[in-house]
């Protein structure tokens, strides 16, 4: 009977070993803060897979003020010599801008340019 | 007793026996290559298709373009100098495809000869990981040592027994963990691309090296006129030997370009004739300095761009093949993202040198392109299909219409830019010229 207890106990630590191993784990796309002189930037992608993505940008000024003005973004493939052309975020509310549909078609590493009047960050993303 | 070693000693063979195509079971390496080539008159790609089997047949195809007079060419397979095996390609008036077949017999370094020009490539051994090794030869340790294990049960010796059991265990945990791990393993960097390839690497890609940083020196180039060819000679900065190491990028060893003294563009992708030395013919040359810029990667990484200059003596009015294309242009200041976007109509472009579309940058202009500080080329690329390693090839002819473009001119000035896409086995050149502004208030990038 102790036996059969015992057994039953190490199967069921094998099994939760196997699954804690093996359990897929999805990349979640954490937020990515740049600051310039004025301003504080923190870019959120939809995934961190490569193709289309939804680019959610929190603007603030370093006070904490949520920041006003036409913001552009410039998705570029370092690797591949490429920029995609320039695309203007539309703003959801004061300092939260959104950029849909942004096509980064490859897997690597891409630097995302946002620019805000003069100011401009360059933030690195690393696709998979 | 001798009768159980017997039928062990039988059991143990025909395991091991079947070991070897499981073991040789590796990923699917190489792909098509595809090379540009200005040969003589002729404008070539050719296409090294992936080679299934050694022994076996290679592959290859010659696309000649618009222009290319009809005549025949010689392909010959070279492993280390010496030929194994030619073939003749007949090559008609009209552009397009043209099929040859030769033979080669070993994985490892090869050339491939078209006539004068030697275009060097590398025929990838399938060699089983380290880590696949470990996960086949583990499971079937384990399969032996069951049986055996079996054996010495039946045979009344359970105490016996647990010598294999605990084999079996071992060679189960070494299995899995094998396994577990080979996707997170980095892969191989392909033979050729870091180091010299050689049959040996080849052969044993896991090969490791001390070497972590494969980097070489910077090339000099040095551009001359031999009757009606152009010819490079590409020496290393370091050492002064000829460098005879570079990589296909971009679909040639070479990306030639050539801007006359009046403003005329040549893309050309010269053949290599020696070690160091590419040739190119200029047909129908004017007369003045030439502006002359190679895009090359050597071994070891890294793309470098080479400009110098070349008198020609030539008599030939002012090239007027230039074609039309509707052109939209956002063009910001200096520092910032201008796009051009060139509208060519119907879908019905064909891939060059594996993009869509190229522009190539000079500026900004005062006095010729030769002394123009900013020399770029920018690419318009092939969406990437999921799923599908091997890039199309010139026989599809369904891109565009529209080519857009993204460059950040970088100073401000006069930018003489042009345009190339291929339509119907033709490249097509679209000149243009494009003022770039300076950044209002002074502002830097």
């Amino acid at each position: 009977m102790r036996r059969t207890a015992l057994g039953a106990l190490t199967g069921v630590i094998a099994l939760v070993a196997v699954l804690l191993v093996l359990w897929p784990r999805g990349v979640e796309a954490q937020p990515q803060t740049a600051e310039s002189t004025r301003y504080r930037f923190v870019l959120t992608p939809s995934s961190t897979k490569s193709g289309s993505t939804t680019l959610d940008l929190m603007i603030t000024d370093l006070a904490g003020n949520a920041a006003r003005g036409d913001v552009t973004v410039e998705p570029a493939m370092p690797r591949m010599g490429h920029a995609l052309a320039p695309i203007t975020a539309a703003p959801v509310e004061p300092g939260h801008y959104r950029v849909g549909d942004v096509g980064l078609f490859m897997a690597g590493q891409w630097e995302i340019t946002v620019s805000l009047s003069a100011e401009r960050v360059v933030i690195p993303l690393l696709l998979t | 007793m001798k009768r159980t070693a017997a039928i062990l000693l039988v059991v143990l063979g025909a395991v091991l026996g079947t070991t070897g195509p499981a073991a040789a079971d590796g990923a699917h390496v190489g792909g098509d290559l595809h090379v540009a080539q200005s040969l003589g008159d002729r404008d070539l790609t050719v296409i090294i298709r992936r080679v299934a089997q050694v022994p076996g047949p290679v592959h290859v195809d010659v696309v000649t373009h618009a222009g290319s007079p009809a005549g025949e060419v010689t392909l010959t397979a070279r492993a280390a100098g010496a030929p194994t095996s030619s073939a003749k390609v007949v090559l008609g008036a009209t552009p397009g495809f043209y099929a040859g077949v030769v033979h080669v017999d070993r994985a490892g370094p090869w050339e491939l000869s078209v006539d004068e020009a030697s275009i060097p490539f590398v025929i990838p051994a399938r060699v089983s990981s380290p880590w696949e090794n470990a996960t086949y030869g583990g499971f079937i340790a384990a399969g032996v040592l069951l049986f055996l294990a079996l054996l010495a049960a039946v045979l009344g010796r359970p105490g016996l027994a647990l010598v294999p059991t605990t084999g079996v265990v071992v060679a189960m945990a070494v299995a899995a963990t094998a396994a577990l791990l080979s996707p997170v393993i980095p892969p191989v960097a392909p033979p050729g691309a870091h180091l010299d390839p050689t049959f040996d690497n080849v052969m044993n890609p896991y090969e490791r090296t001390p070497v972590m940083d494969f980097s070489r020196p910077p090339v000099n180039l040095v551009p001359r006129v031999d009757g009606h060819d152009l010819v490079l000679d590409l020496t290393d900065g370091s050492s002064g030997r000829p460098v005879d190491d570079l990589l296909l990028h971009d679909n040639a060893f070479v990306h030639l370009v050539v801007v006359s003294p009046t403003g005329g563009l040549r893309h050309l992708h010269p053949v290599r004739t020696a070690p160091g030395e590419y040739r190119v013919r200029l047909k129908d040359p004017e007369r003045g300095t030439h502006a002359v810029a190679a895009e090359i990667a050597r071994r070891g990484g890294g793309v470098q761009l080479l400009r110098s200059s070349v008198d020609v003596t030539g008599n030939a009015a002012v090239g007027a093949h230039d074609d039309v294309a509707e052109l939209v242009t956002e063009v910001r200041e200096a520092g910032r993202p201008t796009t051009i976007t060139a509208k060519f109509g119907e879908r019905d472009l064909q891939p060059w040198l594996g993009m869509l579309g190229h522009m190539i940058v000079v500026g900004p202009v005062t006095d010729g392109p030769v002394s123009a500080p900013i020399w770029a080329h920018v690419h318009s690329m092939i969406p990437p299909r999921p799923g599908v390693p091997d890039q199309p090839d010139e026989s599809v002819a369904a891109y565009g219409p529209d080519v857009p473009f993204t460059y950040s001119f970088p100073l401000p000035g006069r930018y003489l830019v042009w345009i190339q896409v291929e339509r119907d086995y033709q490249v097509r050149t679209v000149p243009a010229v494009v003022d770039v502004p300076a950044p209002a208030g002074g502002e830097t990038k």
